[in-house]
């Protein structure tokens, strides 16, 4: 009867508890880029803790941020940390919780699939419109031997404001040798004649579905949406593809600061992703509520142990393992904390 | 109108219900006077930061705390003229289909058909204006494409009231008309439009109140560029109730400041729109 | 137009009656097709995901993650009818009461006419500026949850409830009033016990049109309510969401079919229901008009 399970989602709704343990609702919000790990990391938690419901309203890094120093969300989740006008705002003291590396793929839809590769001088000029058509020298100059159509470029970038696009723009602020004019960060004045995705899900779509069409996006969502990605140029001249090894590759060696912020664009070794980037957690060192914020700890626990293994499948790259210790000695004054 | 031997106790009852009701009502202007004071309170830190620059310049970068909202003005009216450029027309000849040409035993379902028009949700229309509109048929998230849907949501609106006040018009008139040989058409140019002039100014502003105001759905078609002004209907641009939809969730204090000078520059634009629509439906229709 | 004129070329005169006869039909068809359009996509893309192990999809909970395939959107048609219905049961009494005091006791005074006056300015204010209200004045304080939501849509419908309350007032009879007046009752039971009731259909039929509305809005949801997945009955604690917000946010995952599916599947969801209420709002006035054709109402 179409009526019974109804009565039994209302009645166990309404129940305040669980398997006798009362009904714990955490609620974050914050970065696209990690969203999809957040959802996975969110519901086997759950499976094993039956009374934690975890809502990731996602919105953008900005809007986590936004949400953390507003005290609307348990916690949030971003790709970029606070800068310090905006840190000031949050009353209370919080730890930043790396949680993975990914990569920002460039992302592109030409007939035929031709794997190409570019540099971030060509990337600088593509995005301020510079070249507006793939059969430009600069492109073919990054991709001898392979013939480009005689299209129209479509820029593809975000509409809502994103840690993505801040770390896209920092790579090629910093290493297009001065191509890039624009400043960066998490809204761009970006030329005129761009179309604005919504998300990296957004951006993935109008990928997708225009002839043309280039974009940035984490290799998450690239992958999932089965769009074809370029190869960038590292330091050295070497075009390295986006995949598991080569972000996991990027992760190797770099400076961690106290507080856990770090960056790993063009860092790590030479078969490392250039356009890598690791994404934060943001939670309060004293949470509001103590049962929450015990369950919150043991959360990050698992995302930072059992976690991790489940990052490869869905394209993103654990943390190295020497950031992994720090990072759970972190969790572990966290769950300190709730306790005094 | 009272009744003679009142017990005191109704009395105090029916004063109080009395005042129960006037202080309902009374809510509109409590609401209404909340919502001017503690939003121009919240926008002031963004006008004094721009000064009139908020409203002539069109560079609008958050990371260089320059907040230009000319262009979204422009994409608001832009849009909005082209949404009633194909809406007027329309629902001038929908009315007037209805209430003239159409026999009794149709007026109804076609009423029927403007309601459903009119109360489909407008993030389905967004839904269907991105995923049919833009990619089926190829016209792209623009201001094309944002008119057109304006123009589908305004049209009920703009129907009904002019329906309301064509019917307004006196059947000796139109009477009279026939019966001196007019066609039906000849009727209706010399009877009932002049009649319902002004009416059906007021019907076409309230529906430009509405298209300047919708947010989802024009946000989710309308391709959201910055800085955007030119002719071209097939550039994607931006409004200003899609602008703040879009970055509310990630703005910072003057950012969000900046927003909410948006919403109360988009507030008083709507405001003096519907007044100048209701001094017209008033000045002009009798009694 | 003199008779000399009216003769002459009659074949033109018609011609042109008939050509802009054909222009208003035209017209007709024009309006028509967007909304067949409309429905037809929605219907095509999201009847098979609401079909599909029917009811699952409505009671269901939202897949947590959102690449995968499957239903449902129970939590989500859970708090449209939760924020929709609470804002219903503030705006409306409020309203009526409101067009109550408008109509029978406030005529012409200062006071109702710059009430009248503003309820009109209220409705014409674009939804996302009530959103931001609620979330200065609310959501700042008391986090997300579906009663800011219920909020901002109540201040949505109120002047709207107030304007069809009080046309429906305007047209009962006044002799009704005063033979209950006549009888000995005072003026609040009359409104109550005679009036209201005597304008019950055509109150009830414009209270489900701006609910039907209300249904729909996404942008004030935006601001007040939140975001979660898993069924929330709790009016004031926590993150709740709706039918329109999960469509907008489906708008950033249009990548997935799966999500895509799910979004249409939502869109007929809500489509149907704001459809049910406004055929409705149609129905109670015309049965009642029905039954009470023998008496006379204005």
């Amino acid at each position: 009867m179409a009526l019974q399970p109804w009565l039994w989602l209302v009645v166990a709704a309404c129940d305040a508890t669980v398997g006798g343990r009362a009904r714990v609702t955490i609620d974050a919000s914050g970065s696209t880029f990690q969203k999809a790990a957040q959802e996975v990391w969110a519901d086997v938690f759950r499976r094993a803790h039956r009374h934690v419901t975890i809502n990731y309203a996602g919105g953008g890094s900005g809007k986590g941020r936004q949400d953390f120093a507003d005290g609307t969300v348990d916690f949030a989740c971003t790709d970029a940390p606070f800068k310090p006008a905006e840190r000031a705002r949050v009353r209370s003291e919080f730890f930043y919780i790396p949680t993975l590396l990914g990569a920002i793929t460039v992302s592109y839809h030409l007939p035929g699939d031709p794997a190409l590769v570019f540099s971030a001088a060509t990337l600088a000029d593509i995005f301020e419109r510079r070249i507006d058509r793939w059969n430009a020298p600069a492109i073919a100059n990054d991709n001898p031997g392979i013939t480009l159509p005689d299209l129209e470029i479509v820029v593809v970038r975000r509409s809502d404001g994103s840690g993505t696009t801040e770390n896209f723009t920092r790579f090629l602020a910093e290493f297009s040798g001065g191509a890039w004019k624009r400043a960066s960060g998490s809204t761009v004045a970006w030329p005129t004649d761009t179309r604005a995705g919504y998300g990296n899900g957004g951006v993935a779509r109008i990928v997708k579905t225009t002839v043309g069409a280039i974009g940035y996006l984490d290799l998450s969502d690239a992958k999932a949406s089965r769009l074809t990605c370029a190869a960038i140029e590292n330091r050295a001249g070497r075009p390295i593809y986006p995949d598991v090894a080569s972000v996991t590759a990027a992760g190797e060696g770099i400076e961690i600061g106290d507080d856990l912020v770090f960056s790993a664009l063009a860092a790590g070794n030479d078969l490392a992703y250039p356009i890598t980037a690791p994404s934060w957690c943001m939670v309060y060192a004293k949470p509001l509520d103590p049962v929450t914020g015990g369950e919150i700890a043991a959360y990050f626990r698992y995302v930072l142990t059992d976690g991790q293994a489940l990052l490869a499948e869905i394209d993103f790259a654990p943390l190295p393992s020497s950031l992994r210790t720090r990072v759970l000695a972190q969790i572990e004054r966290l769950a300190v904390g709730t306790q005094e | 109108m009272h009744a003679s031997g009142l017990s005191p106790r109704s009395h105090h009852a029916d004063n109080a219900f009395r005042w129960t009701a006037a202080l309902a009502a009374g809510l509109v202007l409590v609401i209404l006077g909340l919502v001017a004071a503690t939003m121009t309170a919240r926008a002031w830190p963004a006008f004094s930061h721009m000064g009139v620059s908020f409203l002539t310049s069109r560079d609008w970068s958050p990371a260089d705390d320059q907040y230009g909202a000319l262009a979204f003005g422009f994409g608001t009216l832009y849009t909005s003229a082209l949404a009633l450029a194909l809406a007027v027309p329309i629902s001038l000849g929908v009315a007037l289909f209805v209430t003239q040409v159409a026999p009794g035993w149709a007026k109804r379902p076609l009423i029927y058909l403007l309601d459903l028009c009119a109360v489909v949700p407008s993030v389905v229309w967004g839904l269907w204006g991105m995923l049919v509109l833009s990619e089926r048929f190829g016209l792209g998230l623009s201001f094309l494409t944002a008119g057109l849907i304006l123009a589908v949501m305004i049209t009920p609106i703009i129907t009904s009231l002019s329906r309301e006040v064509i019917d307004t018009t006196p059947s000796a008139d139109k009477e009279a008309a026939l019966a001196l040989g007019a066609t039906r058409w000849e009727m209706i140019r010399a009877t009932v439009l002049p009649h319902s002039r002004g009416g059906l100014v007021g019907a076409v502003m309230l529906g430009l109140g509405r298209a300047m105001g919708e947010t989802i759905a024009v946000a989710l078609v309308i391709g959201s560029t910055h800085g955007q002004i030119t002719a071209n209907p097939f550039a994607s641009g931006n409004s200003m109730p899609a602008v703040i939809a879009n970055e509310w969730g990630e703005a910072d204090e003057l950012h969000r400041s900046a927003l909410i000078a948006l919403a109360v520059a988009l507030f008083a634009l709507t405001i003096v729109v519907n007044l100048i629509a209701t001094w017209i439906v008033r000045r002009r229709s009798p009694g | 137009m003199n008779a000399v004129e009216l003769h002459a070329r009659p074949s033109r005169r018609a011609a042109s009656n008939l050509a802009m006869t054909c222009a208003m039909g035209l017209a007709v068809i024009v309006v028509a097709i967007p909304l067949f359009a409309v429905i037809s996509a929605v219907v095509s893309r999201g009847a098979s995901v609401v079909l599909d192990g029917f009811p699952d999809f409505l009671v269901a909970e939202i897949p947590p993650i959102s690449r995968r395939a499957g239903p449902g959107m129970g939590p989500a048609i859970v708090g449209t009818l939760l924020v929709t219905g609470t804002a219903t049961a503030i705006a409306v009494p409020l309203g009526v009461l409101g067009a109550v005091y408008l109509h029978e006791y406030g005529g012409r005074g200062v006071f109702a006419r710059v009430v009248r006056f503003l309820a009109v300015v209220m409705t014409g204010v674009p939804s996302i500026v009530m959103g931001m209200f609620v979330y200065v004045m609310w959501t700042l304080r008391f986090g997300y949850s579906a009663f800011g939501g219920a909020l901002a849509l109540a201040c949505l419908m109120l002047p709207v409830v107030i304007g069809s309350t009080e046309q429906m007032l305007r047209l009962v009879s006044d002799q009704l009033r005063e033979a209950s007046y006549a009888l000995g009752a005072s003026k609040s039971r009359t409104v109550l016990t005679v009036v209201l009731p005597a304008a019950l259909p055509g109150i009830v039929s414009g209270a489900l049109l701006a609910v039907a509305r209300a249904a729909g809005e996404t942008a004030p949801l935006l601001f007040a309510v939140g975001a979660t997945k898993t069924f929330n009955l709790d009016l004031m604690g926590g993150a709740n969401t709706a039918l329109p917000l999960q469509i907008f946010q489906a708008s950033s995952d249009l990548a997935f079919p799966a999500a895509e599916q799910r979004a249409w599947g939502a869109a007929l969801t809500l489509v149907t229901l704001t459809f049910l209420l406004t055929i409705a709002a149609r129905l109670v006035v015309a049965r009642t008009l029905r039954r009470r054709s023998g008496w006379k109402s204005s």
